[in-house]
């Protein structure tokens, strides 16, 4: 059953991609897609319930399915979902039909990749699975073919090429590393390297998991790495940002921590943890830079997003039952709320003509329902109540100060409330400050249902989810979190 | 302390000093050859001592002592430095544990120093030029010697120039070591800045081109032939620096008979022969460079020096 | 490992391919012209693939001859044809603006391979591999690598830094050749499958470069800032 699901999976978007390259318009192509999100997310919500049965393993070992692997399947299912009914109202406002079906054989390629990640048992092939998410949405950033797409492209593509090189370098010697215990030819799966681990010699494993971390890092978006990540998210298509954020960013974060793990059993002390949870911190503080003095509204999201990654990896870093369960929420809200933010922040900029906060005013005059919703993804994306990214916020804090790193909790605490005001102060400018010039005519109309629809729905799972911590997830958690530290299973 | 080692000794400070200006005769005739054009011929050198030694020294009149002095301490030291490498011989003579590679270097140093001195000393324009290159270019150029000669220690584990003819003589795993290779790469880069064979000088008598040159515009006569006589010999030393100890070890005189010696002898011009051939080649090949890109060349010779540094490590 | 049983003059062979493919990575840090470095990468490509049918020879490995004839004809044949096509296409043959001149990348190239050489000897001695060719092949790889980081850093032409990008790739690959022999022929393959992937697309993005701004140089990427 686990198996059939997972083919239904991974062949829904890799027959879109046969589908849409051979189809006649953009209507069908989009449909398509459509189709293959809803089948996605069709497979991925009862897997996700099915893989607390243990890690399942296919092809001879090469294809491994775990609840940690399920729970990014599962995010990355949603945000496809979402960003598929979204791209069939956005991209007819885009005037580029003729190159429509191939933007969404990418997209489906795009997505098929990511997923394909989450499943990878073998490290390498995790590591090729991850370039070549990297080389698809190079194209999907670059789809517009302005001048600002092609830099953001560019430098997308050179920066995380080099992060990717960086954690091959990690990956191989990582491979050296257990080829002392394990011999000169074996398959590098997860569990290999795990069990390996208690006789690697820690210097070199704490080396090599630098090199991933800064490598897999740089596709997660961590300081210093992340100076790619305004510029790409803010530059693409907004349901290619909401890709990006929500699905592909999680995707990276998983090798970050199926690595960790391997580093927490080979006698390594403190610096892996240490060394992400600093990485974390440094995110959140440039984040907090900013987003203060932001002045794009699409850079802002994509900032947030930054700022939510650095979370995450202080989630993981910090470890425990909490932090794992802190992080793994987390995940799950903010492919939530960061699509919501992207759809409404790309209604925005068609409406108004602009990607300046400066020139976007009045939206709840304007524009009442979407304004609605906007401004509770606002809320939400902060870290307010009563919506689910404080609840894990909240967790991960309490995680931070429970395994002795309440430095890095303080300093998260205090960052997010930096994060809380700066954001909401461009929001507080964009509904309640009057336009200057008072008889500017009000902006068009120019998003329909199939952009609105998808706010909605990503809304209200927020909602439930900030109010109601259901204590299936919180198994599934603890079920992770053991998975995720070694003890016996 | 045989009479026969003491003779060698004199024999070979008497080689260095009579076959400098061949050595640099056969430089200039393949320069010109390459070129296509006749050459002054290989005497030339001899010639142009022998008529600077007949003409009268004129003395500018704001020299001060050390325009005396340095033709001397510069001629001298060329002098003293055959005493320390191996040149005919494989084996030490007397005094030549006076000093080991370091110190040879550094007497070849002084030399040149002296001589900088002198081009600052007459207060002319084209002396400051050329002390001024001259010692912008030994700023890097004299740490990187001194790098190569680590390299050299390191490779041999000894400093005296005869244990590393022996080593590399003795195995060829050594000799195709990467130390070494780039030893002999760095050394070589080494030989052309200090021979000024830069491709940046020009041969011209044009002043703006002259590095070492201009430094001794100020001299004439016998101070002046003793000036390009020390040029030369600093040029043969470090040519037999290159060949007998690091680049072609070997066809030194083991036993020290005549016979051997004069073999060693002939064998040291053959070896000058290819190295001279290369060097006028790579000269020839390059046009001239802006005066400022000679850090290139140092920086690549430093980078080999480390490079065969990390490789004795390995 | 494996090879440290060679006899010395075999070692000390090895040892100079290996490092002469870290000396053809210095090569491009000092020169300006773009066909400098492709030559350089193409013969970097090619030692070692020598470097690789000489590990399979001392490991009795047919394996291993065929990973290196295939690395020598993608990366030593089919990766400097697509690069040198991209080169044509431009019209500069060479870096116009230099963040660092190339005499001090050279310098910062030789202390970066004296960093390397401190890593790799703190990581062997501990293993008990001290004096023997696994120092050497993870002071080549450290080094190749931070020499690409560095070509990606201060090139400005986008030519420049895909080779920068890929000479990163050569030091791991390298490294790989030498340290994990065994890694299984699948791996292999589809990494160097995802090396061309990845030189196409690039190849790709840097026409959509030509076609928006006329020139291929990143020094007019500055439109997105804050």
């Amino acid at each position: 059953m686990v198996g059939a699901l997972l083919l239904l999976l991974t062949g829904a978007p890799a027959l879109t991609i046969f589908g849409c390259l051979v189809s006649r318009g953009p209507r069908a192509a989009a449909m398509l897609n459509l189709a293959a999100g809803i089948v996605a997310f069709a497979a991925a919500a009862p897997l996700t319930v099915m893989s607390g049965g243990g890690p399942f393993r296919y092809w001879d070992g090469y294809v491994v399915f775990d609840t940690a692997g399920a729970w990014v399947v599962l995010c990355a299912a949603i945000v496809y979902l979402l960003s598929s009914i979204y791209a069939v109202g956005y991209m007819r406002l885009l005037d580029e039909d003729a190159r429509l079906p191939a933007f969404y054989a990418l997209f489906a390629g795009f997505a098929l990749a990511i997923l394909v990640s989450s499943l990878m048992n073998n490290a390498a092939l995790y590591w090729i699975a991850i370039e070549l998410t990297t080389l698809v949405s190079a194209f999907l950033v670059a789809f517009e073919r302005a001048a600002e797409s092609i830099e953001a492209a560019w430098k997308y593509i050179v920066i995380v090429s080099t992060g990717i090189s960086l954690a091959l370098l990690g990956t191989v010697l990582f491979y050296w590393n257990g080829s002392f215990v394990l011999g000169p030819t074996y398959n590098m799966t997860w569990d290999a390297l795990r069990q390996a681990a208690p006789a690697m010699n820690p210097g070199l494993v704490v080396l090599a998991f630098l090199l991933v971390l800064v490598g897999y890092g740089t596709k997660v978006g961590l300081a210093p790495m992340h100076t790619w990540l305004p510029d790409a998210h803010s530059e693409s298509p907004a349901p290619i940002s909401a890709m990006l954020s929500g699905a592909l960013l999680n995707a990276a974060m998983l090798g970050i921590v199926r690595y960790l793990v391997v580093a927490d059993a080979a006698p390594s002390g403190v610096m892996p943890r240490g060394a992400l949870v600093v990485l974390g911190a440094l995110s959140l503080l440039m984040a907090a830079l900013f987003i203060v003095r932001q002045q794009n509204i699409k850079r802002l999201m994509a900032y947030s997003s930054v700022e939510h990654m650095g979370v995450i990896a202080l989630g993981f870093g910090f470890g425990g039952p909490f932090g794992v369960a802190g992080a793994l929420y987390h995940m799950l809200n903010h492919s939530l709320n960061k699509p919501l933010m992207f759809f409404g922040a790309g209604n925005m900029m068609r409406s108004y003509g602009s990607k300046e906060i400066s020139r976007i005013r009045s939206v709840g005059r304007c524009f009442p329902v979407q304004a609605g919703l906007w401004l509770a993804g606002a809320a939400a994306i902060t870290g307010a109540p009563p919506f689910g990214l404080f609840l894990s916020e909240l967790v991960v804090v309490r995680a931070g100060f429970e395994r002795s790193f309440g430095w890095a909790a303080l300093l998260m605490a205090g960052l997010l409330i930096v994060i809380f005001i700066g954001f909401l102060n461009h929001f507080r400018a964009m509904y309640f400050e009057p336009t200057a010039d008072a008889a500017a005519d009000p902006p068009a109309r120019t998003s329909g249902g199939w952009c609105v629809a998808p706010m909605w729905l990503a809304l209200a799972p927020l909602l439930v989810f900030g109010m109601w911590w259901p204590q299936s997830f919180w198994e599934f958690f603890r079920q992770t979190a053991r998975l995720l530290s070694n003890a016996a299973p | 302390m045989s009479a026969r080692d003491v003779l060698l000794q004199i024999a070979q400070v008497v080689s260095v000093l009579a076959f400098a200006p061949l050595l640099q005769g056969a430089i200039l005739q393949f320069e010109e050859r390459v070129q296509r054009a006749q050459g002054p011929g290989l005497l030339q050198p001899y010639r142009d001592l022998w008529k600077l030694f007949h003409k009268q020294i004129v003395v500018p009149e704001t020299a001060s002592w050390i325009y005396w002095a340095a033709p001397i301490v510069a001629f001298t030291a060329m002098l003293t430095v055959p005493i320390l490498i191996p040149v005919l011989t494989d084996f030490p003579l007397p005094l030549s544990d006076m000093g080991d590679i370091l110190g040879g270097g550094l007497i070849l140093t002084l030399g040149s120093f002296m001589v900088v001195l002198a081009g600052l000393d007459s207060g002319s324009a084209y002396g400051g030029i050329g002390s001024s290159r001259a010692v912008m270019v030994a700023i890097l150029a004299e740490p990187t010697l001194i790098l190569v000669f680590v390299g050299i220690t390191l490779l041999a584990k000894a400093m005296l120039p005869f244990v590393v003819n022996h080593l590399l003589v003795g195995s060829p795993a050594v000799y195709w070591s990467p130390a070494h290779l780039f030893l002999v790469a760095a050394f070589f880069i080494l030989l052309l800045v200090e021979t000024d064979r830069l491709p940046i000088h020009s041969d011209t008598h044009i002043e703006v081109y002259m590095i070492d040159e201009a430094r001794i515009l100020e001299y004439s006569g016998p101070l002046l032939a003793l000036l390009k006589w020390a040029s030369m010999m600093k040029q043969f030393i470090l040519y037999t620096i290159f060949c007998n100890v690091l680049l072609l070890p070997w066809g030194l005189s083991h036993l020290g008979s005549a016979v051997g010696t004069l073999a060693s002898l002939a064998a040291l011009l053959g070896k000058f022969l290819l190295v001279a051939l290369v060097v006028v080649f790579v000269e020839t090949a390059q046009s001239r460079l802006r005066f400022y890109r000679y850090q290139e060349p140092l920086a690549a010779s430093f980078l080999l020096a480390v490079l065969a540094i990390i490789g004795t490590q390995l | 490992m494996l090879l440290t049983q060679l006899d010395p003059l075999a070692a000390s062979l090895f040892s100079a391919t290996a490092i002469a493919s870290l000396l053809l990575a210095f090569v491009m840090l000092g020169s300006r012209w773009l066909d400098n470095y492709l030559y350089a990468f193409a013969a970097q490509s090619w030692a070692m693939a020598a470097l690789g049918v000489a590990v399979g020879y001392f490991a009795d490995s047919a394996e291993l001859y065929l990973i290196a004839a295939l690395s020598a004809l993608f990366r030593g044949l089919v990766l400097p044809y697509l690069i040198r096509r991209m080169i044509q296409r431009l019209h500069v043959a060479r870096e116009l603006h230099e963040t660092l001149r190339p005499a001090s990348a050279l310098v910062i190239g030789a202390l970066g391979v004296i960093f390397s050489l401190a890593v790799s000897t703190k990581i062997a001695v501990p293993l008990g591999l001290g004096g023997t060719v696994v120092v050497l092949a993870l002071t080549v790889m450290f080094a190749t690598a931070l020499i690409g980081f560095l070509m990606l850093a201060i090139r400005q032409e986008a030519v420049s830094q895909i080779i920068g990008l890929l000479v990163l790739e050569n030091g791991v690959r390298l490294g790989a050749q030498i340290l994990i022999p065994g890694m299984p022929l699948l791996i292999e393959l589809v990494i160097l499958a995802d090396v061309l992937a990845a030189v196409a697309c690039l190849s790709v993005l840097v026409r959509y470069l030509l076609s928006e701004f006329g020139n291929a140089s990143t020094a007019g990427l500055k439109r997105l800032v804050g």
